[in-house]
């Protein structure tokens, strides 16, 4: 596993986040380690996808620090925070539905590159994803899994040091899942961290070199995969009674 | 730029268009060649709103400002100052984009969303209006007489319909280059990202202030621009057609009928209604006044109903099935 030791690349302290009366992310900390892949679980409504949120720039938190690469980002605009190297997917896929899938990847790959060679970069990356034989499809006709990858090769064209992925695969079975698992981990291997919210614990256990657990907006568990298995109060969180098939 | 720009300067159909266009002030009529300076003045009108309501997809009511800007403005720059029309037309333009800027920002300060924004902006032209018909250095409600036109190009003067003729076909051609440009740009990208999707666009480093903007700036700009030369040519300033919003309200029903996104939508819509429109005026203007806008009024229904997306979009959807078949 090729975690450095060296400074996080990315380090949220304390971060919170209140709608209305619903703490929904309450001082959640956490390291990310440059090249490693972190998966976080917990139940629906847990605070998953608020957490995307808030270190990606969409909602500002209440309380709490973001640093990517020793730098702190809370209050600095999605755009700006997507230049340094961070990008995000997201749960409801957000198709651009009058750009074709390559005019889309290639709106994407503009935050580097000049016209013409954000044109040849998403070229590229719809290559590297498979989704190569769909590039003048409209992303509003693709069907589930193909918008999720698009939402990956988006987020790839931007040169991502970091990618948060949003549950990209949701709803596939294990065999399913094989195909993004692999493009995920050669990415990884190409030097993209990721941090990815998933539900399916087979992918998850297989996947990921450490799990956070959420839980009512709180951190309940940080640890390798092995060791959340055996975790109580993670069982009785998440699992409830039933183990999942690791 | 892609390459499709280029591809575009160099094919010989839209030369060949731009030359027969030339020649138009040679052989028609003038009743005609007026119809055409309207029409050509329309065209440029809904090319340069197409920048911000079609590739940005935000319905602006604020262009009535832009114009007025352009016609009011520099005309009161040169009664009350002497300022020639040149420099006061890019003073206007200037002017105007500052304003475009403002707006943008007003829009992403608030999170206007697509009605909030369609009203606000109408709000302010509504104001505009107000303040060219309340203030006399603009004319008031009795508006600006220019000084009569003697021909002389370095005082922005034309001669008659022929010289307006020319001048609109280069401003209409112009804006036409423009939108063509931003869509073969990354601003095109942004915009259409922006329209389809803001946080998706955000997502992929798109920022959302500084492109709207922009956008704003180049399409106020060039409409102040086109408020000038459509001033000078009447030669009247009269407020209720420059300062108010109902021309902009017609240049946003034709560029819809069009079909908004391509530059092609809004110029086939214009040349085909502003004409169209004119006859009818023409004809039955003393039996039933305004039957024009009944007309644009009852297309607008069947388009919206019939082919959302517009004329153009349809027809070329059309045509790519014919082909694909
Ligand atoms: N914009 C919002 N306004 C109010 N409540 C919200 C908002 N976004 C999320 N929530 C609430 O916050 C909680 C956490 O939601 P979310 O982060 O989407 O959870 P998860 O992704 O883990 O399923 C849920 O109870 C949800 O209803
Ligand atoms: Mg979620």
């Amino acid at each position: 596993m090729p975690v450095e030791h060296s400074q996080p690349i990315l380090s949220v302290k304390g971060v919170s986040k209140r709608f209305g009366g619903l703490m929904a992310v309450s001082e959640v900390g956490f390291d990310v380690a440059k090249g490693e892949i972190l998966a976080i679980i917990g139940p629906n409504g847990a605070g998953k996808t608020t957490l995307f949120g808030l270190i990606s720039g969409f909602i500002r938190p209440d309380m709490g620090s973001v640093r990517l690469k020793g730098h702190e980002i809370v209050g600095m605009a999605p755009h700006k925070i997507v230049r340094m190297g961070l990008t995000r997917s997201f749960q409801i896929v957000q198709v651009f539905a009058d750009m074709t899938v390559l005019e889309a990847v290639t709106a994407a790959a503009l935050v580097r590159k000049p016209m013409r060679e954000a044109v040849r970069k998403a070229e590229e990356v719809l290559e590297r994803i498979g989704l190569s034989a769909i590039r003048n499809e409209s992303p509003a006709s693709l069907s589930l899994q193909d918008k999720k990858m698009l939402e990956v090769a988006k987020c790839v064209a931007t040169d991502p040091e970091l990618i948060l992925l949003d549950e990209v695969m949701a709803g596939l079975t294990l065999a399913e899942a094989e195909l993004p698992l692999a493009i995920i981990r050669d990415l990884r291997d190409s030097g993209i961290t990721f941090v990815m919210v998933e539900h399916v614990m087979p992918i998850v256990m297989k996947t990921a070199d450490r799990l956070l657990v959420l839980n009512f907006g709180q951190k309940i568990a940080d640890a390798p995969p092995a060791e959340i298995l055996s975790n109580q109060a993670v069982r009785d969180a998440y699992f409830g009674e039933e183990m999942p098939h690791a | 730029m892609k390459p499709e720009f280029f591809t575009l300067l160099r094919s010989p159909a839209i030369w060949l268009v731009l030359a027969f266009a030339a020649t138009m002030p040679l052989w028609l009529p003038p009743y005609y060649l007026g119809i055409g300076v309207l029409t050509l003045i329309y065209i440029a009108m809904a090319l340069s709103w197409n920048i911000v309501g079609g590739l940005g997809g935000q319905i602006s009511l604020a262009h009535s400002l832009f114009l007025g800007v352009g016609a009011v403005f520099t005309s009161a720059l040169l009664l009350k100052f002497g300022i020639n029309m040149w420099v006061g037309m890019l003073i206007s333009a200037a002017l105007a984009a500052i304003m475009g800027v403002g707006i943008a920002w007003v829009d992403f300060r608030f999170k206007l969303g697509h009605l909030s924004f369609a009203l606000i902006t109408l709000a302010f032209a509504e104001i505009g209006e107000l303040v060219v018909l309340g203030w006399d250095f603009l004319g008031g409600a009795s508006g600006l007489y220019l000084p009569s036109d003697k021909g002389d190009l370095l005082a922005f003067q034309f001669g008659g319909a022929k010289g307006y003729f020319w001048l609109a076909l280069v401003i209409a051609a112009g804006c036409f280059l423009v939108n063509f440009a931003i869509i073969n740009s990354p601003l095109g990208y942004y915009l259409r990202a922006i329209r389809d999707n803001e946080n998706a666009a955000q997502a992929v480093g798109v920022a959302l202030l500084r492109n709207k903007a922009i956008a704003m700036a180049i399409s106020a700009a060039l409409t102040a621009i086109i408020g000038t030369a459509y001033a000078r040519y009447v030669a009247f300033v009269d407020p209720y057609l420059f300062a108010s919003p109902a021309v902009v309200i017609e240049v946003v029903l034709i560029a819809t009928i069009g079909g908004l996104g391509t530059p092609f939508g809004p110029m086939v819509a214009a040349l085909l209604l502003v004409p169209f429109g004119e006859l009818i005026r023409g004809n039955f203007g003393g039996v039933a006044p305004g039957l024009h806008y009944l007309v644009y009024g009852v297309l607008i229904v069947v388009v919206i109903l019939s082919m959302p997306r517009g004329l153009v979009p349809r027809i070329m959807d059309v045509m790519a099935r014919r082909r694909a078949s």
